[in-house]
């Protein structure tokens, strides 16, 4: 079969910008979109940068953006990948940054992400003689989570990685999980800290796009809200190395719990500070601008606050 | 210039072992490849790795099966290292984090691969080799052992005739690099790419075998080539025959079982060398290009559960659904047995240069290597080459500089060259048609001399090939050309070797020399690196506690 190719070209150090280069090229009827990218490079432009090693769709060194939806370009069948044109178009996955065409810094984007949650087993104590005697269950959730072949799919599909790219993201938030589900790991509590500084776990806002992007079936927005109940179950609190980030989060469920909604203005003082919250001037001004502050400032309690509160004392009597 | 005590070639699952070992040993080591750690080969591997674990089952009887798996060609003292060693082998696996499956009793899970009369295989679902390669990264991070990614090795560096480093490429910048060290370990992985199709990945060109041939180490049982039966339709990926250790059939275009007339114990699990080489038959003597693997009579929510990876190949590739319909398979190159000959501790002949992996030849696979056996040969000779590696003596070596402007030279005359007649792609396409054609799992004295005058024809040419890209940075054309230096290098002595060997055994049917001969080929075929080509030699194959019988599964 006859296919067109627009492929993605940028070279940042030539300067400009990426551009569609259309290439058309005689295919086999089952050829992969892989399959095409190296009949480019070997026959039409060797210029053509992009990776690929396993071939199999699981070593996921092939993650591309084709026809405008993020997949493995070796299990992207061309026939099924062309878009109303009925071409293919094939460029990076978004909010990476472009080293040369169809090649990306994973290093910045993914690798040094998963380097940052200590991904090593961290025992509590020698080993036993043999294997450790588990139950399977026990290790499925572990085995699930290591189904993952890092392809970045899960963070292109995130909410925040484009606002914040120094969120975590569900790609290395997974890899976490996948110790804190693990009965061999002695570092629980230690990692659960981690997790719980600002970037981390709570940063997330479960908007499910990882589960919707996520090639491998893995639901690492589950796996975060996981983490999350793990923390809770384990009495261990955000920012439990940062005061700030303590602050902000007891501020915010004592404001609740007495008048049964936020108290922005509480929030801001107790977060930053009396001494700090003068740097919040330029954001009030700009609330204030466009009809945000309310002046004088008021916060009422709300109806229903005091049922509020006794759902916070139900809970926190319940806790560890 | 980065200086390290080991230099490790290669970062997949043998080479990481390999580093790991020396980093506890107190050694610098550092690991170079072409590709991140998590995305080399290894991690393909599914169905499992052997250790005689449970009960009913003893190393012995492991190694026993492994002999004859390899049709006596395995060195037996080695085979027993191997076996011996499994069972630590897979414990430390369990210590460092693999999820192995677990019985109901607690302890490891096993299953049947092909060519084992016992359940051997410890296994991850249907992803043991890439849970086993995620967890060597873990544990290189751990100890914060230096990768060096995306660096393509061009070169060893020798003094006084001993391998005290190497040159690379970096693929970012297109600079030319020497890296010193007092050991260097190739763990680069096999050869398949040789062929067209394969279940290989990309990166699994030989370099490393390329690179010790040329140095002057010999290549041992180079026409010892797997093939796997289950490569499916269009690109050739392979589904693991795990699938036939679950009670699969293969049939043939009349509808036939025919793997009970080469097997008639075991049908499609006897070893992959009889099975492959039955489908070859089967489909050579018909018009149908690809025989049916049928798995409609098993339970297709167990399949789905139990093999969640190879039931998403089987559905984007061939596009099949496996409860309703068979799925289309023939045999493709998946392994090479042989490699660069080393002793049981990875030393290679060529001093402070040792291999380990799928680019050695570790004498325990023989003619043919049973599933379960790579991972953990992968394994278990990697850290006995890492232990080595790492009690080479310091030296500084000099010779350096001459060296490393000269492979600048080399490498810069390849990129601005002028421009030449053709590229490499087609000519890697041709030689691995021709290999797949003249010397796959049938071979014979013309087939064979075809394809020596085929990879002379196609050397030529390549000496006056050339590349377009002229850029700096991620410049793949010139890996990819570098490559078919190596895989007409190893595609020569495969070819040589296979006609030296005049009998069949494992891997190697000879259709002219159709029988195994003991008396006479009871030993392993080694190539040594001459101007006018590979000069063939042999040597005994070691034979301990298993005498060569008949082999029937």
């Amino acid at each position: 079969m006859q296919a067109t190719f627009k492929v993605s070209r940028y070279d940042p150090e030539a300067g400009g910008k990426p551009s569609l280069q259309p290439y058309t090229l005689e295919l086999p009827e089952d050829a992969t979109v892989l399959d095409g990218l190296f009949k480019i490079r070997e026959e039409l432009d060797g210029s053509l940068a992009f990776r690929a090693s396993c071939n199999r769709g699981f070593c996921g060194e092939c993650t591309l953006r084709i026809s405008r939806g993020g997949r493995l370009a070796c299990m992207t069948r061309v026939a099924t990948a062309r878009t109303k044109d009925g071409e293919v178009t094939v460029e990076p996955i978004r909010y990476v940054r472009v080293l040369k065409d169809l090649v990306y810094d994973v290093d910045r984007s993914l690798w040094q992400k998963i380097k940052a949650v200590e991904p090593w087993l961290q025992p509590a104590g020698a080993p036993p003689d043999r294997e450790h005697v588990l139950d399977d269950e026990q290790l499925r959730p572990v085995r699930n989570a290591m189904k993952c072949y890092h392809c970045g799919l899960c963070d292109e599909g995130c909410s925040v990685i484009p606002f914040d790219n120094t969120f975590l993201g569900p790609a290395a938030l997974t890899k976490a999980y996948r110790f804190l589900a693990d009965p061999r790991d002695g570092a629980h509590a230690h990692r659960l800290r981690g997790l719980g500084e600002p970037r981390g776990m709570w940063d997330c806002v479960h908007c499910y796009e990882a589960d919707e992007h996520c090639p491998r079936g893995i639901d690492p927005t589950h796996r975060i809200l996981d983490l999350r109940e793990m923390a809770i179950g384990m009495g261990i609190k955000s920012g439990a190395t940062n005061p700030q980030v303590a602050r902000h989060y007891e501020s915010f469920a004592a404001s609740v719990k007495k008048s049964g909604w936020l108290d922005e203005g509480r929030l801001a003082l107790e977060t930053w500070g009396v001494g700090r919250i003068f740097g919040l001037l330029p954001v009030a001004w700009r609330a204030l601008q466009r009809g945000k502050l309310p002046i004088p400032y008021r916060h009422p309690k709300r109806a229903g606050a005091e049922r509020i509160g006794r759902i916070f004392e139900k809970v926190e009597r319940r806790k560890p | 210039m980065p200086k390290h005590s080991v230099l490790i070639v290669g970062a997949g699952i043998s080479g990481m072992r390999a580093a790991l070992a020396a980093h506890d040993r107190g050694s610098d080591v550092a690991l170079i490849s072409k590709v991140h750690p998590l995305r080399t080969h290894g991690g393909t591997s599914q169905g499992g790795i052997n250790a005689a674990v449970r009960d009913g089952d003893d190393v012995d009887l492991h190694g026993a099966e492994t002999v004859k798996g390899a049709d006596y060609l395995a060195d037996q003292d080695a085979v027993e290292l191997l076996t011996g060693a499994a069972p630590r082998a897979v414990i430390a696996l369990d210590h460092w984090g693999v999820p192995f499956n677990r019985d109901p009793t607690g302890r490891f899970d096993t299953r049947s691969l092909c060519g084992a009369t016992r359940p051997r295989a410890c296994f991850v679902d249907d992803m043991t080799g890439h849970a086993i390669l995620q967890v060597l990264w873990e544990q290189v991070l751990k100890a914060a052992i230096p990768v060096y990614d995306e660096w393509v090795v061009t070169k060893p560096l020798l003094d006084d005739g001993a391998c005290v480093g190497v040159v690379a490429i970096e693929v970012a910048s297109g600079k030319v690099e020497a890296f010193t060290a007092d050991a260097v370990v190739l763990a680069t992985g096999g050869c398949a790419r040789v062929y067209e199709p394969t279940g290989a990945a990309y990166g699994v060109t030989g370099d490393g075998v390329a690179l010790a041939y040329q140095t002057g180490a010999a290549l041992m049982d180079m026409e010892m080539v797997q093939f796997h039966p289950l490569g499916i339709r269009g690109s050739g990926m392979i589904l693991t025959d795990a699938l036939l250790g679950l009670g699969g059939h293969l049939v043939n275009k009349g509808g036939e079982r025919f793997a009970l007339k080469y097997a008639p114990t075991l049908g499609e699990r006897a070893p992959r060398d009889i099975v492959a080489r039955a489908a070859e038959e089967e489909i050579v003597g018909g018009p149908a290009e690809f025989m049916a693997l049928d798995l409609r009579h098993l339970d297709g929510e167990e399949l789905k559960r139990r093999f969640p990876f190879t039931s998403n190949i089987i559905k984007t590739q061939a596009g099949v659904d496996p409860a309703k319909d068979t799925v289309p398979v023939r045999p493709v190159a998946h392994r090479t047995m042989g490699g660069i000959q080393v002793d049981s501790d990875g030393a290679t002949g060529v001093a402070r240069l040792y291999a380990s992996g799928g680019c050695a030849d570790t004498r325990v696979h023989g003619a043919n290597g049973l599933g379960g056996n790579w991972l953990l040969e992968a394994l278990v000779f990697g850290e006995r080459a890492g232990l080595a590696a790492a009690r080479q003596e310091a030296l500084s070596a000099k010779g350096i500089y001459t060296q490393l402007e000269d492979e600048r030279r080399r490498i810069a005359a390849i990129v601005d060259g002028p421009g030449g007649p053709e590229r490499a792609g087609p000519i890697r396409s041709e030689l691995g048609r021709v290999m797949r054609r003249c010397v796959g799992p049938l071979r014979d004295a013309s087939s064979l001399q075809e394809a020596a005058t085929k990879i002379r024809e196609l050397s030529a040419r390549y000496g006056k090939a050339c590349i377009t890209n002229k850029g700096k940075r991620y410049n793949y054309e010139l890996g990819a050309f570098l490559e078919l230096e190596s895989l007409l290098s190893v595609g020569e002595v495969i070819v040589a070797a296979a006609r030296f060997r005049e009998e069949s055994r494992g891997a190697h049917v000879r259709r002219d020399h159709p029988v195994r001969d003991d008396a006479r080929w009871l030993v392993h075929t080694v190539a040594s690196l001459r101007p006018d080509g590979p000069a063939m030699t042999s040597k005994p194959v070691v034979v301990t506690k298993w005498k060569p019988e008949g082999r029937q599964y």
